[in-house]
């Protein structure tokens, strides 16, 4: 038997040698890098549905013992949300370990959080032989990963023409300015190249001029000097004949402001539709976190502007965090400053701006889920420091174009005739571009903020049974006093959640044994208790607080050998430990 | 007079036939509700969505267009509150049974949306074998969040099919009967010198032992607690969040999309229509807006005397309650929107009263709703009391535990005959009030000649109606349709000067704007005005 185990395990052994010693790599490992990965994946693009579709699929079929994949609902139009559960399911149940819930590209056009989202699926499953600490990891936890819930507009925004900043929005057919038509003044993209870039005009009353320094930057003219140009806004046409260009574009609703905790309409949370929940996508997630109790952690990629953002998103609710779930958020955060150079760990609310309905939210006060937003890319990124100019004046993007990416950032300029303006100029940054990251900065800040989300969900709750003592009380009654861990920061409940009761108490029952009396033990040496009346062998707690204990007491008739503790948490996990060992 | 007789005894036959109170149970009010299309051609019945228990939500739509200007009644959204229902599905009866004509005129430009049982769930638990009041939708709800589901619902310890309460006389004990009427109890006030007597707690017992009675029985999210203005997060009954069932979500979509929908009148647990409502620039003036805006309140003085004209009076005091529908169809979704139990325990004449001065202030008497219910209950000869009666309370052994106590729904659902005149005074104010609605027409146009072809076009848009097109707060709302006036050209009609779509805030009674055009060309044009909740008014004018 022994021999037979040890040739097993050489053997794996050696699998793990011939993956890395492959002969496709032609070269050496580079240290962080899974090595000759099963799954070909090109980390400088941004993917399409096809695309994700084909690397979710891979991962599940090269790694079926470690990622399954499932579609969670469908979008607007009738595309799949897919959704990867990454944990080594030979070990444990997995729905029953302590999960984690990534998310990206809610926003449609901040699409790198879906990249951050694959990469992370891909790394996971490819690392897990090779890297001690993600096996410990997947052993212990389950990712979920959904790494788009817009494949509507993300489809939209990189097959169809838009701008940075548009298809924000889902894709549900929508009167954006109340006249009674649906969707009748679209972008509108004049020179077919896919990109929506803005209008200039000459003109004698024009405010703006050319700045020098960079030729594709428009700048105002100084107060005393005449300007050349005035600016006619995005690349569009009033298509319906109304004075207005582009008012009515597909959706402009918010998909982040869809959410069911302190959700306001649309005139003071601008986005909002009738109600949260009317659209398809956020159903579908809200329907997988509540079937998932074991969610204990969460982050939702955005960008743009290097953060890590905690709610709340509304000054009024910072009641609802108080300092111990505060320092749990400090203690990841301020890591994640060290570990991802330029981002910062903010306050949505304080830091950001005032948002009511969004995710963050929902997750974090609604479930009480610890939840980070990471806010992906900054201009910090382009040369390792922030600009001290003001946003107006700064040209860092114009310069890392001009020095680094060679003009490929930027349509230039050119002459177009206007069928309502008149000869104008169009011109300015390409749609994936600003917001998203240049290619080769994409694989770093992946990997970057991978880290930072593996060390926020390494730190949910791991329960262990670290002591068992047992006492004769003479008279056939046994006490049994078990001291119950969590190694790892975050509670099993928020604080938050312990107050209003948002998840089931955790159970610490003594099975295959006659409990005559149960109770939690408050203060061992001065043997202060607190008697359960009803259920005495199912102690409830109501949190296994982060790094800390709880202690129960049974008071058994009889046998005890053949006794067994379970301890059951919604977000801390199933743990078993026999009492005689 | 032997007609009249014979049609009351009719009607007596037929309420009858009904069973608890002639209350209708969700299948007798489906029924109900499907007949009325073969009573009048103006009648259409459809459902507007599902119950989380399955059960259609019946929508009643009057109208000789849909699409003109309406006002939406609703009825049976918590469901303590089946006389709402009644009220609702005999109002539709009611208009119905109209002639022919007056039916046609009443709707010649206005459209009324009737929903009878928003919570039809919630409806089947009067007239359940166990009858308690239920407030909620078939939604599977852990009440106390303790991780188990309906682990204590109540134990109908007397047998008489009817939870009521139990009194235990114990020295923890902080309620005594009301010296108003013995049988009422009420809590021990220590500023009166009162010293508790009983433990009051409903009928049943603690199922799962934890020290709680009854805290997690059937009957799960009150939809009148899930809407999303001011929304009570985490309270029991209020559901998982803000419009999380499918109940509130097809009301909601309902609303929102029949932007002709001017008013929601709403039977149910609070009146905000029996008094006009003071403005409170502080409260309208916060983000998120806690009063209502100044031309709005301005509004609820009229509909309060239009109310009690129809004598409707003595409406009792009921304050709005978080997440409920009617504060939400107003600050969300932009619409009027009143609430009133619209049956109330009647005052009974006292003629002692009639002799004495107007009482002062001072003088007036604290009313206790349940005492005053069950001396007019008493007078009407209705039994609506359960004798205290002693019985044994296992959780409570060798202490002298009574069960006893106001029937369930009781205080706000009499038997059914009692709604018929409530109805009738209800039906003469929504005619009131259907005949204040605003109404925007195009007065005073004017087309003239500049010479070469060119017109200048001028047209007047007025509300001649009695209220404004919609709220003050429709303005805010993206989903309301605003005052628009459209001009629409043919070929070779071109626009020199003025706006092609015109839109403008909400248009007070008799407020009036005025639009004016520079056209180039000959022939037809047409303008289009108004707004959806006001009326649409087409004109046609011939440049010169």
């Amino acid at each position: 038997m022994k021999k037979i185990f040890i040739f097993l395990f050489s053997l794996s052994v050696l699998s793990v040698q011939a993956q890395i010693a492959s002969e496709d790599l032609n070269g050496i490992r580079a240290i962080g890098s899974p090595a000759n990965p099963k799954v070909k994946v090109y980390w400088n693009k941004y993917s399409d549905q096809a695309e994700i579709y084909r690397i979710c699929h891979d991962l599940a079929k090269a790694y079926p013992d470690l990622v399954k994949v499932q579609s969670i609902g469908k979008s607007v139009e009738g595309r799949d949300i897919w959704l990867l559960s990454i944990t080594d399911f030979k070990t444990g149940v997995a729905d029953r370990k302590p999960g984690f819930y990534i998310d990206g590209n809610i926003h449609a056009n901040e699409l790198q959080g879906t990249e951050v989202a694959l990469y992370t699926a891909w790394y996971l499953a490819e690392s897990f032989q090779s890297v001690d600490f993600i096996k410990e990891l997947l052993k212990d936890k389950i990712f979920y990963i959904a790494p788009t819930i817009s494949p509507d507009s993300r489809e939209y925004f990189i097959k169809q023409a838009n701008n940075p900043n548009s298809s924000r929005t889902g894709r549900m057919p929508f009167d954006e300015d109340g006249d009674g038509l649906i969707d009748e003044d679209l972008l509108d993209d004049l020179d077919g190249d896919g990109n929506i870039v803005m209008m200039r005009r000459k003109s004698p009353t024009g405010r703006y001029k050319v700045d020098c320094d960079n030729p594709q930057r428009m700048v105002l003219a100084k107060p005393d000097e005449p300007g050349e140009y005035e600016m006619l806004g995005y690349e569009g046409i009033d298509n319906d004949g109304d004075g207005r260009v582009n008012e009515d574009a597909t959706g402009t609703y918010d998909p982040n402001r869809d959410w069911g905790w302190g959700w306001q309409p649309d005139y003071i949370q601008r986005g909002a539709l009738y109600y949260p929940g009317m659209l398809p996508e956020t159903k579908a997630v809200k329907k997988f976190i509540l079937e998932h109790p074991n969610i204990a952690g969460a982050q939702s990629y955005h960008n743009y502007g290097g953060m890590f953002l905690r709610g709340p998103g509304a000054a009024d609710d910072d009641k609802y965090y108080s300092r111990s779930d505060i320092q749990v958020y400090d203690y990841i955060g301020k890591l994640g400053e060290k570990m991802v150079p330029g981002y910062n760990y903010l306050v949505i609310h304080k830091d950001l701006y005032t948002v009511f309905g969004g995710e963050i939210d929902w997750l974090a006060l609604g479930r009480g889920i610890f939840t980070f937003s990471n806010e992906l890319m900054t201009s910090y990124k382009l040369f390792n420091k922030n600009s001290t100019e003001n946003r107006n004046s700064n040209t860092e993007f114009e310069e890392f174009d001009k020095l680094l990416l060679f003009g490929d950032a930027y349509v230039k300029w050119k002459p177009y005739n206007h069928p309502q303006f008149g000869e104008i100029e169009i011109g300015g940054p390409k749609k994936n571009y600003i917001r998203n990251h240049p290619g080769f900065l994409l694989m770093e800040d992946s990997h970057r903020n991978m880290a930072f989300t593996i060390l926020h969900a390494h730190q949910m709750p791991k329960l262990e049974v670290v002591e068992v003592k047992q006492k004769d009380l003479g008279g056939g009654l046994t006490e049994v006093t078990a001291t119950v861990m969590n190694r790892r920061i975050i509670p099993t409940h928020s604080a938050h959640d312990v107050k209003f009761k948002i998840e089931r108490p955790d159970y610490i029952t003594l099975k295959n044994a006659t409990v005559i009396a149960g109770m939690t033990v408050e203060n061992e040496d001065f043997n202060l208790t607190k008697e359960q009346k009803s259920h005495p062998e199912k102690i409830e707690v109501e949190n296994i607080s982060g790094m800390g204990f709880v202690k129960v007491r049974w008071i058994v008739k009889g046998k005890t050998d053949k006794a067994k503790i379970e301890v059951d948490s919604a977000k801390g996990g199933l743990t078993f430990r026999e009492v005689t060992q | 007079m032997k007609i009249k007789l014979l049609i009351l005894g009719m009607v007596v036959f037929v309420s009858q036939a009904f069973a608890q109170d002639g209350y209708s149970s969700n299948s007798q009010l489906n029924s109900r509700l499907k007949s009325l299309p073969s009573k009048s051609k103006l009648a259409q019945v459809s459902s507007i969505g599902k119950s989380s228990g399955g059960k259609d939500i019946l929508l009643v739509t009057m109208a000789t267009k849909p699409s003109n200007k309406a006002i939406l009644v609703v009825g049976g959204v918590d469901g303590k509150h089946p006389a709402g229902t009644e009220m609702a599905a005999k109002l539709a009866e009611n208009l119905v049974a109209l002639s022919a004509d007056s039916l046609n005129k009443l709707l010649s430009n206005k459209t009324i949306y009737i929903l009878p049982a928003l919570s039809p769930d919630a409806l089947e638990q009067f007239h359940a074998k166990l009858k308690y009041e239920r407030s909620g939708n078939a939604t599977t709800r852990d009440d106390d969040r303790d991780g188990k589901i309906d682990e204590d619902s109540f134990e109908d310890l007397n047998g008489d099919g009817l939870i009521t309460l139990v009194r235990i006389e114990d020295a923890t004990g902080n309620f005594i009967t009301s010296k108003d009427d013995t049988r009422v109890l009420i809590k021990a006030d220590p500023n009166k010198g009162e010293r508790g007597k009983y433990l009051v707690i409903s009928e049943g017992i603690d199922n799962d032992k934890d020290g709680l009675f009854n805290e997690d029985a059937a009957g799960e999210v009150n939809i009148d607690k899930n809407f999303t203005y001011d929304y009570p997060m985490f309270e029991k009954g209020a559901g998982e969040y803000q419009a999380s069932e499918s109940e509130t979500r097809a009301f909601l979509d309902f609303l929102y999309k029949n932007t002709n929908i001017h008013t929601v009148f709403h039977f149910g647990l609070s009146n905000n229509i029996s008094e006009a409502t003071k403005f409170d620039r502080q409260k309208a003036g916060k983000r998120i807006i806690g009063g209502l805006l100044e031309n709005d309140a301005t509004v609820t003085d009229f509909v309060a005397k239009a109310y009690t004209k129809a004598g409707l009076t003595d409406t009792p005091t009921l304050p709005q309650t978080p997440g409920n529908l009617t504060q939400t169809s107003y600050y969300h979704a932009g619409r009027f929107s009143y609430a009133t139990p619209g049956w109330w325990t009647p005052k009974l004449k006292d003629s002692k009263d009639s002799t004495k001065k107007a009482a002062g202030p001072a003088a007036k008497k604290e009313s206790n709703p349940e005492v005053d219910y069950l001396k007019w209950a008493d007078a009407n000869g209705l039994n609506s009391f359960v004798s205290w009666s002693k019985i044994n309370h296992p959780d409570f052994p060798n202490q002298i535990a009574e069960v006893g106590g106001l029937k369930p729904y009781a205080l706000y659902n009499p038997p059914v005959q009692y709604l018929d005149t409530a109805v009738v005074k209800h039906q003469a104010f929504f005619i009131e009030y259907l005949n204040a609605m605003p109404q925007t027409e195009i007065v005073n146009s004017k087309v003239e000649s500049l010479g070469n072809g060119v017109n200048r076009v001028t047209v007047t848009v007025v509300n001649k109606g009695l209220l404004p097109t919609y709220p003050e707060i429709g303005d805010r709302v993206r989903f309301v349709y605003k005052v628009s006036a459209k001009l629409k050209l043919a070929e070779g009609q071109t626009l020199i000067s003025g706006n092609k779509n015109n839109y403008r805030k909400a248009m007070a009674s008799g407020e009036s704007e005025t639009y004016s055009w520079l056209i180039n060309g000959k022939g037809n044009i047409s303008i289009e005005a108004g707004a959806p909740t006001s009326g649409i008014s087409n004109l046609e004018l011939t440049l010169k």
